[in-house]
């Protein structure tokens, strides 16, 4: 069990500060949500959770283990990403892309062997991607794509997960499958998961907590319930009045469009 | 792989294509000793592929094969032509071998070998070589190949310092500094040559590269670069596979991205270097067989280094020997015939296979 947390860390490109002062705790078996508007450093976070980026100062701790501590290989065991939508290499077919997964778990002079094998095909069928086992990536659609990334991340068999906007390119039906087994892993196995994720509905209905993030700052942080609220969405995206109540489950739910004439009006 | 195919699982099809590829690489290496042997035994003075076939297995530790050849001939196939075919295989495997390496790194089917720098540094250094008045011998280096092999290291020395951003090495900027270093050092190369006189047809000859003078000292020099470079890169196939993902998704899956970046360069350009310092800036092959093989066989960088070690063996060892026989006594610089002989043949591949090729 792998718990991912942040301490006070200021993010940035080329000493330009993306993010500053952010504090944030994923504990085992939490599935923890980002949002906030587009550029707001959602992304940013994932990457420097992935040592992809250092930060510029405070600390992130993998494990209770400072990250810049961790040799890249051990971490890429521990901490898996599904990016958003990345250019895939064409000549690759599916299974091998998902076959990468198992990248970390293997020494410079070893090869995939029958278990690797097997557990590609087992994350594949879990995901719905079988289909697509021997087609070549670039005759597949964005949704498929991401789907395959979710097998591929599965595939690395970490005990910490980021997904950076996981259901963008998803239908309806496809994003709730994705969804759902995703928060079954994370609860069933213990898994910390961190999904940056910008569909409010989406956000309050699969995570336990969401952080707020605006103007390089987290804005709010807490339950679903504490964290979207009128007031927020308003501070942060401007939208007025739009949070209302789940009729079934009592999440709060974001509805745009009801005081259109409003807006247009002003 | 066809669509129409029904796989049972994708491992099973996986596993085929893995299984086709192995028995490639045997039917490689077993048509590699055929090459040697045919090309060793065909020349101006005519000696049966039997006898020559004899004559080296009969080198082999444990064989021994009782002589029906007059020494001479023997030493016409031993010391004259089989270095010139071991050095045409091993320059063939080398620039292949780089060619795949480069294009891999790079993410680039435009890469070759001499993309940053290598090819140009070599001529300057080569032509340096050609204008200077003396003659001398270093580690197994003559004067010539000394230089170009120097050129070659200092030219991808300075690209790789000026493309560095702080830790990290972007590869377009590395491209880009290739390109412009290249030009550069071209420019020169090209004026140091029309003002070199007399030398200017040797000079040119060298720059479109030739194996007329191989030796088995030059082999022994070589060797040791292309073995050392072309095992490590092959050691690291796998994750220059995981490298095909960008560089961020290749971190996220464990690759310490600069690292093999800086090692995978080093070994190609080592090789590379190593290989045009003696027999001259042979064009065609490092861009034209990673590509072949990549049609054939698919892009896994395992299959696919390997096979192109061997395809690139065997493709120039085939086209030294029309280089050395179709003018004879003339030869033509092997640079012209690589492009004659490949070219056509992979543009029959390229329509063949209409998928995606990179």
């Amino acid at each position: 069990m792998i718990e991912l947390e942040m301490q006070k860390v200021t993010l940035g490109y080329d000493h330009h500060p993306v993010l500053e002062d952010i504090t944030l705790r994923v504990s085992p078996g939490e599935m923890v949500g980002l949002i906030g508007p587009n550029g707001s450093g959602k992304s940013t976070i994932i990457k420097a959770l992935s040592r992809v980026i250092s930060p510029e100062s405070g600390r992130i701790l993998v494990d209770r283990q400072d990250i810049t501590r961790i040799p890249r290989r051990e971490l890429a065991c521990m901490v898996g990403v599904v990016p958003q939508l990345p250019l895939l290499p064409s000549t690759f077919t599916a299974f091998e892309i998902v076959l990468m997964g198992r990248n970390p778990h293997l020494g410079l002079f070893q090869s995939e062997g029958k278990r690797d094998w097997a557990i590609a095909w087992q994350a594949m069928e879990k995901t719905g991607t079988d289909e697509l086992a021997n087609r070549r990536v670039n005759e597949l659609s964005g949704g498929e794509i991401q789907c395959l990334l979710i097998a591929r991340v599965l595939v690395q068999e970490t005990q910490a997960i980021l997904l950076d906007e996981p259901t963008a390119n998803l239908d309806i039906g496809r994003q709730g499958e994705i969804l759902d087994l995703i928060k079954k892993l994370c609860t069933q196995s213990n898994l910390a998961v961190l999904a940056a994720v910008h569909d409010l509905n989406v956000a309050a209905q699969y995570c336990d907590r969401l952080l707020l993030i605006n103007e390089r700052r987290v804005h709010a942080e807490g339950t679903p319930r504490e964290v979207i609220t009128d007031r927020n969405i308003k501070e942060v995206y401007g939208a007025e009045n739009c949070v209302y109540t789940h009729p079934v489950n009592g999440l709060p739910t974001v509805l745009l469009g009801a005081h259109m004439n409003k807006t247009n009006g002003t | 792989m066809p669509s129409n195919q029904t796989p049972t699982t994708p491992a099973g099809t996986y596993l085929s294509g893995r299984r086709t590829r192995i028995l490639s690489l045997l039917g490689l290496s077993a048509a590699l000793i055929v090459v040697i042997a045919l090309a060793t035994s065909i020349g101006s003075v005519h000696i049966p592929f039997s006898t020559t076939f004899g004559i080296l297995l009969d080198r082999l530790p444990f064989v021994d094969i009782a002589q029906t050849w007059q020494s001479v001939i023997a030493t016409i196939v031993l010391d004259i032509r089989l270095p010139r075919v071991v050095l045409a295989g091993l320059v063939g495997a080398s620039l292949a071998t780089a060619g795949a390496t480069y294009q891999g790194l790079f993410r680039n089917p435009l890469a070759d070998p001499y993309l940053i720098g290598v090819a140009q540094g070599a001529s300057l250094g080569a032509v340096i070589g050609f204008l200077l008045p003396v003659a001398w011998n270093i580690a197994g280096f003559g004067l010539i190949p000394l230089l170009a092999f120097a050129g070659a290291l200092l030219a991808t020395a300075t690209v790789y310092m000026l493309a560095r951003v702080g830790k990290t090495l972007p590869v377009t900027t590395l491209i880009l500094a290739g390109v412009a270093l290249s030009a550069l050092l071209g420019s020169i190369v090209s004026y140091l040559i029309i003002s070199s006189g007399d030398k200017m047809h040797s000079i040119i000859f060298w720059l479109m590269g030739s194996f007329s003078l191989s030796q088995w000292s030059e082999i022994q020099v070589v060797l040791p670069y292309v073995a050392v470079g072309t095992a490590v890169i092959i050691i690291l196939a796998r994750l220059l596979n995981v490298m095909q993902l960008d560089e961020e998704q290749a971190q996220q899956l464990g690759v310490n991205v600069e690292r093999q970046k800086i090692i995978l360069l080093a070994a190609a350009t080592l090789i590379t270097a190593a290989s045009v310092s003696f027999v001259g800036t042979i064009g065609f092959v490092g861009i034209i067989i990673p590509h072949a093989v990549r049609l054939i066989w698919g892009a896994d960088h395992r299959f696919l280094l390997p096979l192109s070690v061997l395809t690139g063996a065997i493709f120039m060892i085939l086209t030294d020997l029309v280089a050395r026989t179709i003018l004879s006594p003339t030869e033509i610089p092997i640079g012209v015939i690589t492009a004659i002989c490949g070219a056509p043949f992979f543009l029959y591949l390229l329509r063949r296979r209409k998928k995606a090729i990179f």
